[in-house]
Order: C-alpha cells, then sequence, then structure tokens
C-alpha cells in the first residue's frame, strides 16, 4: 500500500470518529429535549465546535501518522541492511512521500466527488426547508452531507488509487 | 461505431533491456512516484505528455518507442 492510500485511510477514520462523535452529541441534544426546536445557535455552537475538533484531529494525526510512518520505514530498513545510514533512510521517506502529477489528479477527481454529495446535501437541506422542516434540520443535513461529503472524496482517492484513473 | 483509443506502453520491456531498471529507478530518473510508473505500465493511467518525454528520455528513445495506441472499435 501506498504512502498517499495510507495517508487517505488515517483521513477517512479521523472524519469518520468526529462525524460519529458529532452524531451522538446531537442525537443526544435532540432526545434529551434541553434545545428548543428553533435554538440555532446552540447547534451553530455545537458545529462550530467539532469543525474545531475536526481540524485539530486532522493535524495530529496526520503528524503522528508521519511519524510513525518514518519510524516503521527507519526499522524496516534496519532489520534488512543490519544497520541502515540515516541519509539511506531519509532518502527512502522522502521516495515514499513523492507527489505527482497523478496524485494531483486524483486529488482533483475525488475532490469532485466530495463536492457533489455536499452539493447534493445543500439542495437536500434547503428541500427540507421548504417542506416545512425546522431550521435546525436544514442545519443538520447540511452539516453532516459537508463531513460526508469529505469522507467520501477519501473512499473516492482509494477506488482512484486501486482502480486507476 | 464509436472508435476507442488505448494507450499501451513499452515500459516493461524497455526496462528489461535497460539491464532490469526497478520502477524506483525509472522513478526518480522521471521525476515521479514508483506508484504512478507501475500504474503507466499496467495500463492504469496514461500519463501528460511531459511526463511521458520524460519517460522516453530516461531510457533515451524516442516518445513512439515507449508509447502507442491502439485503435479499438468500440
Amino acid at each position: 500500500m501506498s504512502y498517499q492510500e495510507k495517508r487517505t485511510i488515517t483521513s477517512i477514520i479521523t472524519g469518520a470518529l468526529v462525524l460519529a462523535a458529532y452524531c451522538i452529541e446531537a442525537f443526544g441534544l435532540y432526545q434529551s429535549g434541553a434545545v428548543a426546536p428553533g435554538d440555532l445557535k446552540l447547534w451553530a455552537i455545537t458545529m462550530l465546535k467539532y469543525i474545531g475538533i475536526g481540524i485539530v484531529a486532522a493535524i495530529v494525526i496526520q503528524i503522528v501518522f508521519h511519524i510513525l510512518l518514518s519510524v516503521s520505514i527507519a526499522v524496516k530498513e534496519t532489520i534488512r541492511d543490519g544497520k541502515a545510514a540515516e541519509k539511506e533512510i531519509g532518502k527512502k521517506i522522502e521516495r515514499e512521500m513523492v507527489e505527482d502529477e497523478r496524485d494531483k489528479l486524483i486529488g482533483l477527481k475525488s475532490n469532485m466527488v466530495g463536492f457533489i454529495l455536499a452539493g447534493i446535501g445543500f439542495v437536500g437541506g434547503l428541500i427540507s426547508l421548504a417542506l416545512n422542516s425546522s431550521p435546525v434540520v436544514m442545519l443538520n443535513i447540511m452539516f453532516i452531507s459537508f463531513s460526508a461529503g469529505s469522507l467520501f472524496e477519501g473512499f473516492a482517492q482509494l477506488y482512484f488509487y486501486r482502480k486507476g484513473v | 461505431m464509436a472508435k476507442k483509443f488505448e494507450v499501451t506502453n513499452n515500459i516493461r520491456k524497455l526496462r528489461f533491456f535497460a539491464d532490469e531498471m526497478t520502477q524506483q529507478e525509472l522513478a526518480e530518473k522521471a521525476g515521479a512516484s514508483r506508484q504512478t510508473i507501475h500504474a503507466i505500465e499496467t495500463g492504469k493511467y496514461s500519463p501528460s505528455l511531459e511526463l511521458a518525454f520524460r519517460i522516453a528520455d530516461a531510457f533515451e528513445v524516442k516518445i513512439g518507442e515507449v508509447f502507442d495506441y491502439e485503435v479499438k472499435e468500440g
């Protein structure tokens, strides 16, 4: 499995965990009845909180992933050669992380998948409002579809890496 | 009936004749990743013209000796 695929899987897992955590909290808020039906402020605060958590988690997990990847490459090289020079290990890590035109193309194509899903969610949210649903429902549909869009972007990326573009 | 164009390549053969050059070595010479070279070799990715020229340059041959295309009746 290539470096890009591993990185994509890490992003998918992070995104899925944050989305699941949001859904659990949102469901809890809704079930408890503590939120007034039109209390958009609380929902906005909750969503902003999860956007922040998502960004921080993505950064932290990517840093941890890069550290673990570098360590695993160093260990593999040391086991193979007995003792591997630091320079060689550095070179190998660099080679693993090369990004070229195919990665960019796959990134663009999978971005499109994410945008389509987010767009469908946006329209779905507007439709729900037009059908007299509460603005809270619309807000949640949009938030979840944007998060799901980013998840599916990752799945699309994996698909393109495996099946080709 | 629509015609289908399929890009084919001789990278595997050229690597063999280049003293069994590895995909990694070719990737470094052409400025791409090993995965991209593998994808091109197996027909999963058609490279840009620039990368195609760089690959041909790595083998020191004309681009036509590396890449070709087949016309198929769809």
